[in-house]
């Protein structure tokens, strides 16, 4: 019997390896010639400045998206034993599904007719 | 029992997760402590997969390293922590007094608990085979659960409106179209035909870079009021210093 | 042990009639931010107040037409429909019923005046003013007031853990967001918010992990399970017993604001808005004692022995040092917070007799101390100064020349909370103590001679209210506003009832006494 570990050790193996490989090898071989060129920020990229501001806050508006984010996260917590094991559970369960996403869907069209969504 | 590739995974995994737990107590910026504790999530996802419980693995994944670090993540990054704040303690002597408390919660914890005999080693193997792990969690979800399941649903709407009262500023007034900021060009008569694009030079072009004037000089309508604000505008020289003074170039090139 | 797992998958009995009262608040909650979502601004209000009265009124009507006659275990023992499940439900009902009356006065604002016109603008800001110019107002707060009151509806009658976790946070989350969103003094009460929610946060993780070393130890979350293995005694996992209890303790001890657990009531009480506050400490309380009562009498009854004495001691030091503070505060919220802290320690003392008379003792002490404290606080929010709120007790001073009638219930209301014979106060300290020197033995009686000496204590601060109203000269430009006629009926019904409580307290004793059996 394989233990079902050493696959999983392989592929761990194999992808360490391949990713310390391709970040090792490159300033190895590469050819090094200065210029003032490549040290600007991409052509339509604009020039980090040295400190963000507000000490790098970001606006709150981001937390309202995490937010969302979370709550539809928990949602697809519950749908996902839900999904795995529907053929056992009958209607009944499917109801309450149901019941579960509309709710939580009562507080998308919430957050939705109140221009949460909006980013502006 | 423990194989050797499992005892091979632990002594990898479990040292990356230590390690970046480690991170959490010594990063000295905030994000990087919040990253840390992410990562050893993560580690301890795969821990559980390999324990037999996937359900909880993925659930770990994906709520803990997925939603709640990041949320984590955007809170540290909301009201800007970083190593510059003073980490003095405000309350004279409360370090030792947590401390000690701590230890003897530890103590009273560790001096209950310790009482307790386990026979055999527990798994989840009968579990596991039976209903399976995912199912059987389904099972108890819909059947003797449903009614914690259904209220749980009061508490996600709960969290929607109050991240909606307390961070959303709503509009004040419909937001302007295009056709209504037309109107209101022509009605003041200036910028009638827009305000002019930013400028595009041979090795650049980007918001930041001003467009200019016939004689030369940047004109700061180019270019948003935001980063005028933050003195975020690039000068039109940077990108013209190399061809004026190849020599310099090559001197910088080869002092690296 | 039971089994952790079904074998197949069997759908649970649900008798819905049973949970009726519950689901009618859950759906109105529901539509009432339907209406949020899509109902125009300038007509939100209005709908906002009728749909949250209808959605009580109906569930009211449910619970006495429909679900007192369906009591029982229903939900595989999720939901316990019991005589004090039923008590506790119809109580939350009535007292919120009154507290949303409260909330909805908008003197001359076009939105509720007590609350703010935009929770998301910096406070002070430009934005805030031309969000109150705009006439603009957070309509949210009647459904989350709903969602509260479901969680406090479920909270006494939840049959396992896991079902009084969750209502545990489906009734506190709602009061998190309410506290922080009143319109005067808004850093005050997002301060007072962001209190809250951490301190209760920490005592939720507390309840949780008492509720993980329960489930240890019983193989189980449900409460019979849990007496029936106190009663079996597994010796092997016996360690996890006492921690399990102590912790479970300490999350519910915190909701009701006993000491040392106390430290959040003052500053939220104080931060809050008034009519949320007289909501928060009339509905909180009684859910949670529903809740205590249910855990104590029915899940770790067997055990008492093992903590009822910290129980006592922190009913003592909750009664002393609620009435001790109580003397020393200036402000009017801040004194009816530390109140409401040494009652928590009278109605302790109820709970600890472990006998059905202590049970209707605690109920009829809840009922009655929510209706005045609903009372107090909409007192409270008319008596001002300009337009904020005159909290500081100076400002009071010679309202009972200014205002004859609002000082005058004030007082009464005061006369009530410290107890005096013929007021509802005194009925319901004799209904929680008495059970508790009959069945307590000498523990429970030095606990009632501490509560009788702090309601002395008690007693002093409101007559030198009383006093200061009455006796002293009035001072700057404090006024009481004109209610609207929503308030007064609410102030009315809430005032009425407290007398009536405590002139004939017979018919409420009675049904409380009827209602005292535990199912478990």
């Amino acid at each position: 019997m394989t233990n079902p570990y050493v696959p999983l050790l392989f592929f761990l193996a194999i992808g360490g390896g391949f990713a310390i490989f391709s970040v090792a090898i490159a300033p190895l071989t590469g050819p090094k010639r200065y210029n003032r060129a490549k040290m600007d920020a991409y052509e339509c990229g604009i020039q980090p400045s040295p400190q963000a501001e507000g000490g790098g806050r970001v606006p709150i508006k981001y937390f309202l998206t995490a937010m969302l984010f979370i709550i539809f996260d928990v949602e697809s917590v519950f749908l996902y034993p839900f999904a795995v094991a529907f053929g056992g559970l009958g209607l009944f369960a499917l109801v309450e599904m149901v019941l579960f996403i509309l709710t939580v869907f009562v507080a998308y069209a919430y957050v939705w007719r109140r221009g949460g969504l909006d980013w502006d | 029992m423990t194989g050797t590739a499992e005892a091979v995974t632990f002594w990898i995994l479990g040292s990356l997760s230590v390690l970046s737990a480690l991170g959490l107590l010594f990063a000295r910026k905030a994000v990087h402590a919040a990253l840390g504790v992410a990562f050893t999530m993560a580690i301890l996802g795969i821990f559980y997969i390999g324990q037999g419980a996937p359900f909880l693995g993925v659930v770990q994944m994906f709520v803990y390293s997925g939603a709640v670090m990041m949320l984590f993540l955007f809170v540290v990054m909301l009201i800007g922590v970083d190593s510059s704040d003073s980490l003095v303690e405000t309350l004279k002597g409360q370090r030792w007094l947590t401390l000690l408390l701590s230890l003897g919660l530890g103590a009273l914890l560790i001096g209950m608990i310790g009482r307790i005999t386990v026979t055999g080693t527990p798994n989840l193997n009968a579990i596991n085979a039976s209903p399976g792990n995912i199912s059987a969690m389904a099972e108890v979800i819909f059947g003797k659960y449903v009614w914690v399941f259904e209220i749980t649903s009061a508490l996600l709407i709960t969290a929607a409106l109050g991240a909606m009262v307390l961070a959303h500023r709503e509009r004040m007034g419909e937001k302007p179209n295009q056709r209504e900021w037309a109107r209101r060009r022509f009605q003041r008569g200036e910028f009638v035909s827009g305000l002019p694009a930013p400028g595009v030079y041979a090795r650049h072009n980007a918001v930041d870079t001003p467009a200019l004037l016939p004689d030369g000089t940047p004109t700061e309508l180019s270019v948003s009021r935001t980063l005028q604000a933050r003195d975020q505008v690039a000068r039109p020289g940077l990108f013209s210093a190399a061809e004026h003074d190849p020599h310099q170039e090559i001197e910088e090139g080869s002092a690296r | 042990m039971t089994t952790l797992l079904p074998t197949a998958f069997t759908v649970a009995e649900i008798n819905y009639w049973a949970i009726l009262p519950v689901l009618i608040v859950f759906g109105g909650a529901l539509i009432g931010v339907l209406v949020d979502a899509f109902a125009p601004r300038s007509s939100r209000h209005s709908i906002q107040v009728a749909l949250a009265l209808l959605t009580i009124a109906a569930s009211f009507g449910a619970l006495v037409w429909k679900a007192v006659d369906n009591k029982g275990a229903t939900l595989d023992g999720a939901m316990i429909i019991d005589g004090p499940a039923l008590f506790m439900q119809g109580s939350v009902l009535l007292l919120s019923f009154l507290s949303v009356l409260l909330m909805a006065e908008k003197f001359s604002s076009a939105g509720a005046d007590a609350f703010t016109p935009m929770g998301a603008a910096v406070p002070g800001s430009p934005l805030e003013a031309a969000a109150t110019r705009a006439g603009w107002g957070t309509s949210e707060v009647f459904p989350l007031a709903l969602f509260s009151v479901a969680g406090m509806m479920i909270f006494p009658a939840a049959g396992d853990l896991l079902v009084m976790f969750v209502a545990l946070e489906v009734l506190s989350l709602p009061l998190y967001l309410l506290t922080g969103l009143a319109r005067r003094r808004r850093l005050l009460s997002q301060e007072a918010a962001l209190k809250y929610f951490l301190l209760g946060s920490f005592s939720s993780a507390f309840f949780l992990f008492g509720s993980a070393l329960l489930f240890g130890y019983a193989g189980s979350v449900k409460f019979s399970a849990l007496s029936q293995a106190i009663t079996t005694a597994p010796a092997d996992v016996e360690g996890l017993l006492l921690p399990g209890v102590l912790l479970v303790l300490v999350g519910l001890l915190f909701k009701v604001g006993a000491v040392p657990f106390h430290q959040w009531t003052p500053d939220v009480y104080q931060g809050a808005p008034s009519p949320i506050t007289g909501f928060m400490a009339a509905c909180t309380k009684l859910a949670a004692f529903g809740a205590i009562l249910r855990l104590a009498y029915t899940g770790i009854d067997a055990d008492r022995w093992d903590w009822r004495m910290g129980v006592a001691a922190i009913a003592a030091l909750t009664m002393i040092v609620g009435s001790v503070l109580s003397v020393t505060q200036t402000d009017i919220k801040r004194l009816l917070a530390y109140s409401s802290v040494a009652h928590a320690g009278f109605i302790l003392v109820g709970v600890l007799a472990f006998d059905a008379t202590g049970v209707s003792g605690v109920m009829f002490y809840v009922l009655a101390y929510g209706l005045a404290t609903i009372a107090a606080f909409g007192i409270v929010a008319l008596v001002r100064e300009g337009s904020a709120e005159a909290s500081h007790i100076a400002q009071w001073s010679g309202l009972g020349k200014r205002h004859p009638v609002v000082a005058g219930i004030f007082a009464l209301l005061l006369l009530t909370f410290a107890g005096i014979p013929l007021t509802s106060g005194f009925t319901a300290k004799f209904a929680a103590f008495a059970p508790a020197i009959a069945h307590g033995g000498t523990t429970l009686a030095v606990l009632v001679v501490i509560g009788v000496l702090c309601s002395l204590v008690t007693a002093f601060v409101y007559v030198r209210v009383i006093v200061l109203m009455y006796f002293s000269e009035a001072q700057g430009e404090v006024r009481a506003l004109n209610p609207s006629v929503l308030t007064t009926v609410g102030l009315a019904v809430a005032v009425i009832l407290t007398v009536a409580l405590g002139v004939f307290p017979a018919p409420v004793l009675d049904l409380a006494n009827q209602a005292s059996q535990f199912i478990r």
